[in-house]
């Protein structure tokens, strides 16, 4: 426990020293900025008044997908590879840790960052809850939805870091491979079959977002990010294994 | 305190490291010498835990790699061919780090860390980040990391690799110092520092162990004999060369073109001093009485070249 809690403490050094994660909050501060300024016109037309306004904080716009589809990378993308390519790796795995500990702490930080991200969008909720009233529920919901997201796409690009030795080769396979995470569900659209239909809309990520913001809490929108994590967290493991001496 | 049975590595169909198995006993410094190439690295890797073994056994204190990967990691401190350390951190900050995940306990960390901080003379650069340190301090700060956690084995390799003259001769009396308490393994080509540091040379080349002793009995053991010169005066040539070759132990005399006797003898301490007394008893006086021992680099240089020939017999006998 102390071990991966160092783990997690180094990286997360790490990120803070790097102007890169500058780079990426103020990005993704210009982004949500921009879709804060979206909801306050919304609210602005009288025709829209039905619609619960933080829905499109939360996943109801494209920007929400965008920004996720290519910050996770970015974050990720340093954490294995990095290690790798500079010759770290060898004093980490030479230490009493496993490639498990190292994988994990690595994640863990990596998602922490991202929480760190979203951090500022508390103020706009705070502003909204000012103005008009505010059903926490969704709220608190969207945020897990948020955090939920973040487990599943920081194992990607976890996974995808461990493969390449390059950050870059790393950042982009890890979009490529969250590009398909997320449209495979959306593909739901254009099915028929019934079955397939099912199964489909089980995986359709837009759609658990928007349960989330509405505030529906179903475990199986629960289970299916949790688990693909799992899946990919172990498989990060493997790859690890297999890639360490090379 | 490390064992070594039948180690192999295999990278695809090409064996790096060939059935190496060595012990070394606790307290011991062992070198590994051997060209670039041999695998040297590799094998360090293995003991280390870090690159699993295609085949052989190897135990650290007692713990089986196989069984306790984890418990084998805990009792080395390795230091890298490369030292590579995170460039954002701080020399303190790192060393809290190593000293976490290496298992130290929190309330022990302080003393650790004076400890090393003052055993490695990194006292100036403490609060400094890593990524602004010099080659000399990175190196040391490597090696702190390697003691944090009071290991009783210490695998280095190539540790005086790209430092000045002066940061050379500090690292290595470090490590003459550090041998005291620990067991250590280190690797090298540089031939000197073996004979200054190492009570026992492995010689590798190609994969394989090709020689294993101590310096002295590399160096005579391998060529079997010293040179001893002897200048006398007031002596006949032919009729001492009849004299001291029948000295026991000389197995030769050369009587060179100025006059002087060239002895090939087995051990040159005992024969020196018997030519000595052979000259004194017949009233000659010694001008000159000196050995010369073939260096390690001779010595080197004929297993490790000597290898490649019968390497290329036995591939052209095989193409046959
Ligand atoms: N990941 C790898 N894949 C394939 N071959 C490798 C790999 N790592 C090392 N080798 C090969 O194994 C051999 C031994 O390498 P090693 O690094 O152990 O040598 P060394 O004795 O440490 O050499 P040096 O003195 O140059 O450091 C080399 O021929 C090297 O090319
Ligand atoms: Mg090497």
């Amino acid at each position: 426990m102390r071990k991966l809690a160092a783990i997690v403490k180094r990286e997360l050094i790490a990120y803070f020293s790097s102007p890169l994660a500058y780079v990426v909050l103020t990005a993704f501060l210009f982004v949500n900025g921009f879709v804060f300024w979206l909801i306050v016109a919304y609210l602005n037309d009288p025709r829209t008044r039905a619609m619960a306004p933080l829905r499109l904080l939360f996943g109801g716009t494209m920007y929400f997908w965008l920004l996720l589809l290519f910050v996770v990378p970015v974050i990720t993308m340093r954490l294995l590879a990095e290690e790798r390519r500079s010759g770290t790796l060898e004093l980490l795995l030479t230490a009493p840790v496993t490639e498990g500990q190292v994988v994990l702490g690595k994640f863990l930080a990596a998602w922490v960052f991202y929480l760190f991200l979203w951090l500022p969008t508390l103020v706009y909720v705070g502003v909204l809850a000012s103005y008009a009233s505010i059903d926490w529920g969704p709220v608190a919901a969207g945020y897990l939805g948020i955090a939920l997201l973040g487990l599943l796409f920081a194992s990607v690009g976890v996974f995808t870091s461990a493969l390449a030795k390059n950050q870059i080769v790393a950042a982009i396979f890890a979009f490529a491979a969250l590009v398909v995470v997320f449209s495979v569900g959306l593909v739901e659209n254009l099915v028929t079959n019934p079955a397939l239909k099912n199964a489909l809309a089980y995986m359709n990520l837009w759609d658990h977002m928007d349960d989330f913001a509405k505030g529906l809490v179903d475990t199986r929108r629960l289970v299916y990010p949790l688990s693909l994590t799992g899946l990919f967290l172990f498989l990060s493991v493997k790859a690890l294994e297999a890639v360490k001496g090379r | 305190m490390i064992e070594v049975q039948g180690l192999t590595k295999r990278y695809f169909d090409r064996e790096v490291v060939r059935s190496v198995s060595f012990f070394v006993p606790e307290g011991e410094v062992l070198g590994f010498l051997g060209p670039n190439g041999a695998g040297k690295t590799t094998t360090m890797r293995m003991i280390c835990a870090f690159l699993p073994p295609t085949a052989g056994t190897v135990k650290v204190a007692g713990l089986d790699l196989a069984q306790d990967p984890l418990g084998v990691r805990s009792r080395i401190g390795y230091l890298p061919e490369h030292v590579a350390l995170y460039p954002e951190m701080r020399v303190e900050e790192f060393l809290r780090f190593r000293a976490a995940i290496e298992g130290v306990p929190a309330k022990e960390v302080p003393e650790r860390l004076a400890y090393v901080v003052e055993r490695c003379m990194l006292g100036d650069v403490q609060r400094q980040v890593i990524g602004t340190l010099s080659k000399g301090y990175r190196q040391r700060v490597g090696l702190a990391a390697a003691l944090i956690h009071r290991p009783p084995v210490l695998i280095l390799d190539e540790p005086t690799v790209g430092l000045d003259p002066r940061q050379i001769v500090k690292i290595r009396e470090l490590i003459v110092e550090l041998g005291r308490d620990h067991t250590v393994i280190l690797s090298t080509h540089i031939l000197p520092e073996v004979e200054q540091v190492c009570q026992r040379v492995l010689i590798i080349d190609d994969g394989r162990i090709v020689a294993d002793g101590t310096p002295d009995a590399l160096r005579t053991g391998f060529s079997g004999l010293a040179a001893v010169t002897v200048e006398l005066e007031g002596a006949d040539g032919a009729a001492a060369s009849e004299i001291l070759g029948r000295i026991a132990g000389v197995e030769k005399v050369d009587v060179l073109p100025d006059g002087r006797l060239q002895l090939a003898v087995r051990d040159g301490k005992a024969v020196r001093r018997e030519v000595f007394r052979a000259a004194v008893e017949r009233g000659w006086e010694v001008l000159e009485l000196s050995q010369s021992v073939p260096s390690l680099e001779d010595v080197f240089l004929r297993l490790t070249t000597r290898e490649e020939a019968v390497a290329e017999t036995t591939a052209e006998v095989s193409h046959a």
